[in-house]
Formats: structure tokens, sequence, C-alpha cells
């Protein structure tokens, strides 16, 4: 009793502390009650106004509805393969993402720097025309099915293609978050190991792989939820097999019925914030410090044929189904009638500009606005995060992770629910889209700068500090610079998913501010194949150059010390 | 301070003047349109220059799907962002009216619709008419050796067993029609158990109404059923499809347009206007002036080139109204008997 009381006691004594230790720094103050009212108004609210509707069903709120419908048989099934699904995509991923970022952050393996481009690629992933392509190459009629293998009944359709196209769809966000995460393991402690006589595959699973975990959960993590999120890939390739964020999007969009539409997709969080919660928990337990400021040499790199050459192997492999999907891209925009009437012709990309470039420019306007804001405050929160102690830090976490989590159909419809009338009415503008943009992509880039930030001692900021510069001068002299890798990717990701994202957006695109995928989508309705993948090759090409301009300003911060 | 203050006054002054201005704007006639349309982009867009050529109310448009288009109205219902809801299946427009989203007008041609098409209450307007058909793959028919199917019953054959397409009801309107035409025709039981003798040579239940004719164009499967449009257009860009009616009754969907419920204010007239216009004999010969295979409601329009006129059809008496209203029944019939069978498989 009394210990409790004690205890009770103590964290009360911890929450005052924490209180008077953050009216000391009022800017600080300011900045965390910013963040906290900026993603209850665009995160919560919106979401809880779908929640409204989920439960209130047709006929207002009842138990017996909720129950009715929690119990039914097609939604278990669908919770059920939601999350099966979700599991193997997200061990799949992480597993090519892991080796990938090991062969790239820790071999002298050659042509790093195109396996490095090749690995971002996939994020571009543009709505449907991937699993199109998929239909092309391995279909009854497909040009490897059919035209070389001669198998004249494949089925593509069903779990097993669902898993590889996720994987291959998802696995750069795995990628980018473990190369922010083996970059900055510093490599003094792997070379010790080694002068100390290990073998790499000691020194691999008793430093390197332990230190990364932190990464490789929040990969999973990062893929687990994408995957039970997405909705584009199964709805053309799964078949049979049904997941929760399909019907999600059928009950609303075929059947008419947003409430049980809602409630199909908000039931999504509960897989997704359990997989939260379990990672929050293992990541609670350790301390993952090894960049300390000592002075550190650069490491020895892997150069031992019997680990390059099976890595290398498999790089290529996954390089090469890249390029294979993205090349029957480019294939199919150069000809007459894809998968048809093989001609060359640039009628496609003349079609495409006749039909103008106003999505294209909007598209493009709206994710460079929206990227640095995305990937700075993302690296802000994620320095909040790990160093700050403050009250609602949970909460915060948890809601920058909710419009991730959700379907980007809901995310949409909430936002019109929140934001169409007064005081809000924010509907048909750059804005809403730009803060949608925002609050979708902007866990990757917190995981991403937390992960890196969990291995740096927090002395060096000490140190900063000491010597007279305030927290402002420490976040973006030192702080930021030791997370370049992770602020990559945020910008990366968020400028990417900004080009590309459909589900959300599709909401909220107005007259004056249509984009780019919108376009693709009609294209793809229509038949018009040639054009949709003709839009598609005018994104990558957008989003190529764009990754090199973002490399190009990251390499700039902070002198390229640990960078070959 | 007295600068300050005046520039405070004449900010005052001028802010006021604009907001005068815009109510003004607002009783006044705009020569803007807000449009959302469930066609094609590119098909829109030609129609929409046709229309801004004739009356120069400019119109701009957001392409959704038709479910979309529902789903966001549904939620900007209290301050909709749209005028116009323009060619979308009737069945979306059923639904809409029944949820109180649309705004009655009888336009001006209205006595040249047959009114088997027609809404009551006019919530909402027809304004083209599409049958159902099969897409065939040209080259599977000939290498098989067959003709293109003519009738519900020929699909049924086991020469294309796990080789037909259809979409989901569940997903698709175009796959409502279909299974809400198989019931007017056979009546309910029977369709039922033709539905589940088809299914023995269903492929996939594809997710969208295009997808189908598509797929046989791809060869992915040898027959798709799908609106006369969503055949024709893959036929234009090149793909080897021969169409098909069945000989035994087929339905049809009816495309269909509205007036969003307090819509823009300043863009009512126009709304009306293009409604009006959509019917009208010029409007609606857009349809063949563009190259599309939409086919009239108007009785005095020409009817598209290569596009087969309702009376050379065995049309059954589609009653969309009635299909529109049963819609979640038969859905929900057809996921429980249909689906559980995919289940035990």
């Amino acid at each position: 009793m009394t210990a409790i009381r004690i205890g009770i006691k103590k964290s009360l004594k911890m929450q005052g502390k924490q209180i008077k230790q953050l009216t000391k720094q009022p800017f600080l103050l300011t900045l965390i009650l910013l963040i906290l009212i900026f993603f209850f108004v665009f995160a919560v609210y919106p979401i809880f106004q779908v929640l409204k509707i989920a439960i209130s069903g047709e006929e207002g709120f009842s138990l017996s509805n909720l129950k009715e419908m929690i119990t039914n048989h097609a939604f278990l099934r669908a919770l059920w393969n939601s999350i099966r699904l979700g599991i193997i995509s997200a061990v799949l991923g992480t597993a090519v993402g892991f080796l990938f970022a090991f062969a790239i952050t820790r071999t002298e393996m050659r042509g790093k720097k195109f396996f490095h481009l090749m690995a971002l690629l996939p994020i571009i992933s543009p709505p449907f025309v991937i699993a199109l392509s998929m239909i092309l190459l391995f279909g009854k009629n497909g040009a490897i099915s059919n035209g070389i293998f001669h198998l004249a009944n494949s089925n593509i359709y069903g779990m097993g293609s669902l898993i590889f196209i996720q994987t291959l769809a998802f696995f750069p966000i795995a990628y980018m978050n473990l190369r922010g995460v083996l970059e900055s393991i510093d490599p003094s402690l792997e070379d010790a190991a080694l002068n100390m006589g290990a073998s790499r595959w000691k020194v691999f699973k008793t430093i390197t792989f332990p230190l990364a975990l932190p990464g490789v959960f929040s990969a999973l993590l990062l893929v687990f939820i994408k995957s039970i999120e997405d909705f584009g890939n199964p709805m053309i390739i799964a078949g049979d097999y049904e997941t929760l964020a399909v019907q999600a999007y059928l009950q609303i969009i075929g059947m008419y019925n947003l409430s049980s539409g809602a409630f199909f997709a908000l039931a999504l969080l509960i897989p997704a914030f359990t997989a939260f919660l379990i990672q929050k928990y293992w990541l609670s337990k350790k301390s993952y410090v090894t960049v300390t400021g000592k002075p550190s040499q650069s490491t020895i790199k892997i150069n031992e044929k019997y680990i390059v050459y099976p890595l290398f192997v498999l790089c290529i492999l996954a390089t090469g189904t890249i390029l294979l999907f993205y090349g029957s891209v480019a294939f199919g925009s150069l000809v007459k009638v894809w998968g048809i009437d093989h001609t060359f012709t640039l009628d496609n990309f003349k079609y495409v500009f006749t039909l103008g470039f106003d999505s294209i420019k909007n598209s493009l306007l709206l994710a460079t606005i929206s990227t640095p804001i995305t990937a700075i405050l993302g690296m802000i929160i994620a320095y909040l995060i790990i160093r700050k102690q403050f009250i609602g830090k949970k909460l915060l976490e948890l809601s920058t992770m909710l419009p991730f989590a959700v379907p980007g159909t809901v995310v949409g419809i909430g936002f019109i629910l929140a934001f169409n009338e007064k005081p809000l009415a924010l509907t048909g503008t750059a804005f809403i889209l730009i803060i949608t943009f925002t609050v979708r992509n902007i866990t990757t880039g917190i995981e991403a700068g937390t992960n890196s930030l969990r291995q740096v001692d927090p002395s060096i900021e000490e140190a900063s500090t000491n010597l007279g510069a305030n927290g402002i001068q420490t976040f973006f002299k030192v702080s930021l610079p030791l997370m370049r890798s992770a602020l990559f990717s945020g910008l990366v990701y968020s400028f990417v998913k900004s080009m590309t994202s459909i589900s959300a957006v599709i909401f909220l695109v107005s007259v004056h501010w249509n984009l780019i995928t919108v376009s693709i989508l009609s294209q793809v309705e229509g038949s018009r194949m040639g054009a949709a993948a003709a839009y598609v090759m005018i994104l990558i090409i957008i989003v190529l150059i764009a990754i090199g301009i973002l490399q190009l300003v990251v390499n700039k911060l902070g002198p390229a010390k640990r960078r070959k | 301070m007295a600068k300050k203050l005046g520039l405070i006054i004449s900010m005052v002054i001028l802010s006021l003047a604009m907001t005068a201005c815009g109510s003004e704007a607002g009783k006044s006639k705009s020569d803007e349109l807000t449009v959302y349309t469930a066609l094609p982009e590119q098909e829109a867009l030609y129609y929409f220059d046709e229309f801004e050529k004739e009356t120069g109310i400019k119109v701009n448009f957001v392409r959704l799907s038709a479910g979309q288009i529902l789903a966001r109205a549904q939620a900007e219902q209290g301050n909709p962002q749209g005028s116009v809801w323009y060619g979308s299946p009737s069945d979306t427009l059923i639904a809409a009216s029944e949820l109180e989203l649309l705004e009655s007008y009888k336009p001006e041609n209205a006595d040249l619709i047959p009114e088997e098409y027609t809404d009551s209450d006019w919530d909402w307007t027809p304004v083209y008419v599409g049958a159902l058909g099969f897409a065939s793959n040209s080259e599977w028919l000939e290498d098989n050796g067959l003709e293109p199917p003519t009738s519900w019953d020929d699909l049924l054959k086991p020469e294309y067993a796990d080789n037909v397409s259809v979409a989901h009801p569940a997903s698709a309107g175009t796959a409502y029609t279909v299974l809400a035409t198989l019931i007017q025709l056979k009546g309910e039981d029977e369709a039922f158990d033709y539905l589940k003798s088809l299914d023995k040579n269903i492929r996939q239940y594809t997710q969208s109404g295009a997808a189908p004719a598509r797929d046989a164009g791809l060869g992915e499967v040898a027959v798709g059923i799908g609106f006369a449009q969503q055949i024709l257009a893959p036929m234009e860009e090149g793909y080897p499809i021969t169409i098909s009616y069945p000989e035994d009754g087929t339905g049809y969907e009816v495309g269909s347009a509205a007036i969003i419920k307090d819509g823009p204010k300043e863009e009512l007239e126009n709304a009306k206007t293009f409604i009006d216009w959509t019917v009208s004999k010029e409007g609606q010969e857009t349809y063949s002036k563009g190259g599309y295979y939409r086919l009239p409601v108007n009785e005095d329009a020409e009817i598209p080139k290569g596009a087969t006129p309702l009376d050379e059809l065995n049309l059954i008496e589609y009653d969309a109204v009635w299909a529109g209203e049963v819609r979640k029944e038969i859905t929900n019939k057809f996921e429980e008997e249909i689906g559980s069978e995919d289940e035990a498989q």
C-alpha cells in the first residue's frame, strides 16, 4: 500500500519536475505545444470524425450494431488475412531491405551507388501500374510466363503475387531506415572486435545486428503498417484474398456505405497499434548508444569474397526484378498498344502533352513545398522524443502514427468531414493537400530520426550547450548533421509519396489543384495503358532528378566524414 | 500613429469593398462551372470544350470514379464544393438522392427522353445509355475456332472454363447491372442458379468495371462482360476484341447527371444551363462527333458510328430505380451465395 503511494508520489514528483523544467525553457514549451496542437487538429480530429460515423451506423449508435459488425464472419476473415499478409510482407521486406543496407554500408561491393538508386525506385510504385505490368509479364498471356516459359494457364491472382508485389514495393522503406541506422553505428566497435580476432560472422551476430535492432524493429513496423493499409495492389492482384483495406474501400466506394467502410478501415488500427506498442516495449529496454563524439577511424569494410558475392547476387536479383517491372512500364510507354502491338511510337507522350501539364506542375509544386516541412518537422519530433522529457510524449508519438496507419481513403474522407466548414474551411485549397502530405508521410522520417539519435550519446549535445550554444543552434549544428541519413530518408520518402499518393488525395483534389496521380488513374480506367505508362515515366524522371538534388543538399550538411 | 490609423482604415474599406464585390459576383452570373465527373478525363474535356464553345461557360472539373464522387458528396454535405455531378451510372445518383444530396431540376428537353430512363422527381437526368455486351478476345476465338457468345447461356459452355471475367457487383456498377439484369430476365432464384453455374467459368471477379473488357483484350481471359462503351474503347485503342450482345435479352446502364444540392450559389444558373445542354440535340451529338460510343438518350440525336443502337438489341425493360433500391440486399446475397461457394472450393 505504502509502496504504491510512494510510487504515485514519485511519478507525480517526476511530472512536476518535468513541467518545472519545461517552464524554464519557454521556447521548447511553445514548440511542443504547437506540435501537439498541430497533430491534434490535423491527425486526431479528422480521424475522430470518421470514428463518429463508423460507430454511429445508419440508425444511430448502438452496441448490438457494433457487436454484429465485429463478429461478422467476412470482417474477421479480412482482418486475419490483413494481419497474415502484413506479417509476411514485413518480414520479407525488412530482410531484403536489411541485406541491401548491409551490402551498401558495410562491404566493398561494386556498383553500390547504382544499387542505392535502384532500391529507392520502388517507393515510386505508381498506382495500379506495377500490378498491371505484373499481369503483362506473368499473366496468362504474359511476356515471361507465356512468351518464355509457355505456361498457358498461369494464375497470378492471389496471396503469393500480393506478397511478392508488396515486398518489392515496401522493402525500400526498410532499406532507407536501416541504411541510416547501419551508417551511424560507430564502426570502431566492429573494428575492435575484428582486431581481437572475432570472425566476421561473430562481429555481425554480436555487434552489428544487435545494434541495428531498433532499425529492424521500426522497419518491421513500418512495412507491416504499409502492407495492411495498402489497397492499390490487392485491389488488382489479390483475387479472392480479401483484405481489410480493400473491403473498407469497397464498402465506401462500391456499396455506398460510408459507415461500415469507416469501421473496417479503423479496425486496421488494432493490429497497427499493437505492432507499435510491441516495438516501443522492446526498444525501451536497451541502450544503443555508439556515437560518443570520441574520434573514430573509418571502418575496415568487408571485402571477403564469400560474403560479398552472395550479397552481390542477391542485390542483382532484386535490382533485376525492379528493372524488369519498371522497364516494362517504360516499354509500354513507347509502343502503340502495350501487350498487343509493339510498334515504336512517341504518340503516348504526345498525347500526354496535349492533355497539359497542369496536374504535373501542381504535384511538383505541392510536393516541393511539403517535403522540407515534413522532413524537418520529422527530425524535430524525433529529437524531442529521444532527448526531451515531457508530458504527452506517448500521445504525440501515437498521433503522428495515426494518419500513417489508417488507409488513405479514411484520411481523405476525415479531412473533408473535419475541414469542409467554418472555422476551418480548407477543402479545395492547396493548403489541405500540403497538410495531408505532411501528416501522412512524416512517420518514416520520425522513425529514421529516432533510430539515428538513439545511437548518439547525448553528451555530444550537452558539450555543445556547455560551450554556449542555445538549443536551436545545437539542434541544427550538432544533432541534425548526425541525423543526416535519416533526414535524407525523410526528404526522399516525403517527396516521392507526395508525388505518387492517390488514395487520400482523391478526395481532396479540386478543380484548381488536380494532381498527376489522378490523371494516371483516369488513364488506367479509360484503358489507355500507354498514356498511363507515359505519365509514370515522366513521374519517374522527376523523382530521380529530385533524389539527386536532395542527395546534394543533404551532403552539404556537415562534413562528409563517414561517407564513402 | 495617424499614418497607421489611415492604413488600417483604408484596409478595412478595401476589404469591405472586396466582400461587396464578392457578394455581387455571387448574385450576378459567374461564367464558370465546377463539375465532378466519372467519365474518362480526355472524354470529359472534349464535351466541356464543346459546351464552352456554345455557351461561353468554362467548366472546371475533377475526375473521380462514381463511388468516389458519392463518398465525397456525402462528406462535403453542408458545404459542397461542386455544382454538377456528371456522367455516372444512375444507381449512384439514386443512392445520392436518397441521401438528399441532389437538387431536383427538370431540363428543357425533358420530353424528348424516354420515360423509362428518367427519375420521377427529376433529381437526376439521364444523359447516355450503354448496353451490356460481351468482349471476346478475337485471337482466342480464331485459335479455338469459336464464334463469339451470343447468349448468357453460351458463357456456361465448357469451352469457356476458367476464362470469363466480370467485375464484382459489390465494387462496380457495371457488375451490379449484370446482376440486376439477370434477375429481371430470369427471376431471382433462377438468376442465382445461373450465377452459381457461371461461377465455375469465372476466372476473376475484378474490382473495376472496365477491367474485364481490357483483360479480354490482353488475352488474360477469353470473354469479359461490360458495357458497350467499356468494350469499344479498348477496341479503338487496338486491342483484338470482338463485341457481341446476348440475344436473349440484355440490360443497360443509364448514365446520368445531377445538380448538387446547396452547391456554389453563383454557379446554379450555369449548372442548369449545363444540364439543359447535355440533353439537347447538340449536346447529345457530341458523343458521335467526338468518337465516343455512348448512346444518346435524346431521340432526335444521331447515334455514334460503330455503336449498336438500342433498338437493334433485345433489351429487357430494365428498371433502374428498382435496381438502385434493392442494391444492398442483392449484393449481400451475391456475396453470401457466390462468395461462400468460393470459400468451399
